[in-house]
């Protein structure tokens, strides 16, 4: 019942506007129960089986329009989806060096746990080693990308899962960006300082907008083996 | 510019909604033909619109749905929680303040 050209239609317009996988399921669902109601009515009134869905598409009306009013509506339903100016352009000025220092101390600790991380007493005896020390400013740099890797996927994730536009996830990352550019931890022999730096770090800049990009790719792969499937 | 009564103008597909789940369960299909049937054609909700609605109530935690099987056919049915009680509750005497208020406005105009 569900291989229909309404709920296919319908699908594919969700898919390309970006609704989510799990929501887009459940829509489609409702919607092609609901047709089918539609359509048992119309034989229920003698109608033929095409005379039925014709008659049950025509009610439902464009299955165009029909997606972008539930994308509308599934947007509408969470507050970032309801607030993107605020949670994806203003909330990651102000959360992401936060999230970040957070994430960047938790994995420090963690690796200072498990004994291969960075601690005062360690950093010192390494300033004299320099195959100790450039294993430590390995680890500090890796927990720095991680961190900030973290606190872009974290946006990403939230901007999918509010089904808003590409360009939301886009602003945030790009804030993470700018953070990753100037704002990092510093380790030298016998310091290690956490904040601004004035010689911009681009690889470490990259890393957001890389990560924002691969989801755009894996999506547009997504809606591309999709619409082929379809054709098929 | 200053909005009108948003409340009064937005709030009627929620108040029929959640007033149809008060007395039972529904599904979709079930709630659009409801309001055709019990405002005498004179409302009615597009055919497939009604669904953004009900995940809206839902995610608002007014009504919570549950797939279930009935006489064959799977069907998602909601049904009102105790939030959407109260806000039920709420924009029904908002309703009745308003008519209230257009019945006299109506009344002293027809006088």
């Amino acid at each position: 019942m569900l291989r229909t050209d309404f709920i296919e239609q319908l699908r594919r317009r969700l898919v390309e506007l970006g609704c989510p996988l799990a929501p887009s399921r459940r829509l489609v669902q409702e919607v092609a129960d609901h047709r089918e109601d539609l359509k048992q009515a119309a034989l229920s009134e003698g109608l033929s089986e095409v005379g039925a869905e014709t008659r049950a598409d025509v009610q439902l009306g464009d299955p165009l329009a029909l997606a972008e009013q539930l994308l509308v509506a599934l947007r509408r339903s969470s507050w970032w989806g309801r607030h993107c100016v605020i949670g994806f352009g203003v909330l990651p000025v102000l959360a992401v060096p936060v999230l970040w220092l957070a994430l960047l101390l938790l994995q420090l600790s963690l690796e200072f746990t498990l004994g291969f991380g960075w601690d005062p007493k360690k950093l010192h005896a390494a300033a004299a080693n320099p195959v100790v020390f450039r294993h430590l400013v390995i680890v500090i740099q890796c927990a720095d990308s991680i961190a900030m890797a973290l606190v872009t996927l974290l946006f990403c994730w939230l901007a999918r899962r509010a089904a808003v536009s590409f360009k939301w996830m886009a602003t945030a990352s790009t804030i993470c960006s700018l953070y990753a550019l100037f704002v990092q931890a510093i380790i030298k022999p016998h310091s290690f300082e956490i904040g601004v730096s004035w010689s911009p770090h681009w690889i470490r800049a990259a890393l957001p907008l890389l990560i924002a990009g691969a989801i755009c790719f894996f999506r547009q792969r997504m809606m591309q083996r999709f619409q082929e499937k379809v054709a098929v | 510019m200053k909005k009108t009564n948003p409340s009064f103008l937005n709030g009627i597909p929620e108040l029929l909604v959640l007033r149809l789940l008060a007395r039972r369960e529904m599904y979709g299909y079930q709630i659009v033909e409801e309001i055709r049937t019990q405002t005498g054609e004179s409302l009615s909700f597009g055919e497939g619109c009604i669904y953004p609605y009900l995940h809206y109530l839902e995610a608002e935690k007014q009504v919570s749905s549950q797939r279930r099987e009935v006489a064959g056919r799977n069907r998602n049915y909601y049904k009102l929680t105790a939030r959407g009680r109260k806000r039920l509750d709420e924009l029904t005497s908002e309703w009745s303040r308003v008519t209230t208020g257009v019945a006299l406005l109506m009344g002293v105009q027809h006088a």
